[in-house]
């Protein structure tokens, strides 16, 4: 499988399709950090939130670059578990690149401020938190790009308005008050969290909550592949 | 393979595109699938491929390795030749080095050589249909499905098709090939499964593969009768007659004529 998730990276990087969603991500950070100085965890929490349809889109076109006819002739080398495993595995990869620049950016620009007095958290603690952070954006975002996938939405139109409503339906019903904030993925949430103290009961209740939305989403998108190889 | 009772539509509430459809192939047998534009062909292909999932019924004792090669190659793609047919050999789990002599040999065999270094999005029709043949055959598959693999090749090239039907069935292979061109004369020993309204319906080979024979005719230099003559029986060939004083009208006049049954 380690083969198929190379040449589909391969076939994401090669094309340059890879540059619109890194630059796009790099475009949100920019406005994100350009506001002013925050403390890493804080900060952090509010990236997660702004690169989860970034990841979800970059997941998407990685997806769909490669031609339906060669992602069948993956499936009968492989078989269908494999093949769907290493779709995922390479965004997940992909994503996980994104995340890294997305930690290091805020360092670069000036946009974090490392703590200085005492009760504040330590910049191990804050870095480490913003890794949470993000590691939970990560999956989601991937299952939603996956669902948003050409091989599941057929057309350009459909797979736009998936990611269009994951992602504004994230923000919108994510929201501090919403009836049914457990519909989207707990990005706002965290990142509430981590605007103060995060306990640990909450950052395992915001976890198995992230977990669990993806469970279901993948679940989707892997029934609709059955009928959609 | 057999395909048991297999129903199969793309859509909930769209037509079915088989019907209880009852097919199977046997190690060693070729099958042509025969039918007119739409009839559902590539769909059986596909589905005895392991592409398409039965909508009711199922498919048992599908080979583990199985090579399709799909009508059209999907040839957008950002790789050249060797680097398209490596990386596809390793997805399929081939080690590294077993994938570089794999993608030697059938580069060479499949006139590909000097085609390596070329993008495939750069290559004609045919050229690219030939990597889609490659791809199938890097590892030796246990059923060959060929989807239209004459489409695109040029005369010299349609030859190459039955040597690799060939080559599977003496390895104990299976062979699906689908063909509206009339090629599948070069495929005489092939049971023939027409596909119409969903309905698949299946004939024997006009002989049995065992007993099927074909007479060819080889040019020989006179002075090398004898030890071809040797060799052809050696391998099991029945030698029918050895001439001197004629040609075939459409071949050039040589010293030695064999006719090998």
């Amino acid at each position: 499988m380690s083969g198929l998730v190379r040449m589909r990276l391969a076939g994401f990087l090669r094309t340059g399709r890879a540059l619109a969603p890194l630059l796009a991500g790099l475009l949100a950070l920019a406005v994100l950090y350009g506001g002013g100085r925050a403390r890493p965890a804080e900060a952090y929490g509010v990236s997660a939130v702004v690169l989860f349809p970034v990841l979800a889109w970059q997941t998407k076109i990685l997806l769909d670059v490669e031609p339906d006819v060669q992602r069948r002739l993956a499936l009968v080398l492989v078989g269908p578990a494999r093949e769907r495993a290493a779709g995922l595995l390479a965004a997940a990869l992909a994503g996980a690149g994104t995340v890294a620049v997305a930690l290091v950016f805020p360092w670069l620009v000036g946009g974090v401020v490392a703590p200085s007095g005492a009760g504040e958290q330590s910049l191990p603690v804050g870095l480490a938190l913003g890794l949470w952070a993000h590691l939970l954006a990560l999956p989601p975002a991937v299952a939603l790009g996956a669902l948003a996938s050409r091989a599941v939405t057929g057309s350009a139109g459909y797979g736009v308005a998936v990611l269009a409503l994951g992602a504004v339906g994230t923000l919108a019903l994510g929201l501090s008050g919403s009836a049914v904030p457990w519909l989207v993925p707990p990005l706002l949430a965290t990142a509430r969290a981590l605007g103060g103290g995060v306990a640990p009961a909450t950052g395992g209740l915001l976890s198995a909550w992230a977990v669990a939305w993806t469970a279901v989403v993948l679940a989707g998108y892997l029934r609709w592949r059955r009928v959609r190889p | 393979m057999r395909v048991e009772d297999v129903w199969l539509r793309y859509r909930r509430g769209g037509p079915w595109v088989l019907r209880a459809a009852a097919v199977s192939i046997d190690p060693g047998e070729v099958a042509v699938v025969l039918g007119r534009n739409g009839a559902g062909k590539s769909t059986l292909l596909q589905l005895a491929a392991g592409v398409l999932s039965p909508t009711r019924g199922r498919v048992l004792d599908r080979p583990r390795r199985v090579g399709w090669v799909p009508e059209r190659f999907p040839a957008d793609q950002p790789f050249t030749v060797t680097a398209y047919l490596t990386a596809m050999g390793r997805a399929a789990g081939l080690p590294a080095t077993d994938t570089a002599a794999a993608v030697d040999r059938w580069t060479e065999r499949l006139g590909l050589t000097r085609f390596r270094g070329v993008r495939l999005a750069e290559l004609s029709k045919g050229t690219a249909q030939k990597v889609g043949l490659a791809q199938a055959m890097l590892r030796r598959p246990g059923l060959l499905v060929l989807d239209e693999p004459w489409e695109g090749l040029d005369a010299a090239a349609r030859e190459l098709v039955p040597g690799l039907v060939d080559e599977v069935l003496a390895a104990g292979g299976s062979v699906l090939v689908s063909d509206h061109r009339g090629e599948t004369v070069r495929l005489p020993g092939a049971a023939r499964w027409t596909v119409a309204d969903g309905t698949v319906g299946t004939e024997p080979p006009a002989v049995a593969p065992a007993a099927a024979h074909a007479v060819v005719e080889v040019s020989v230099p006179a002075a090398r009768v004898a030890g071809t003559v040797a060799r052809l029986r050696a391998d099991g060939h029945h030698v029918l007659r050895v001439r001197t004083d004629s040609s075939p009208p459409d071949a050039p006049a040589t010293p030695g004529e064999v006719a090998a049954r």
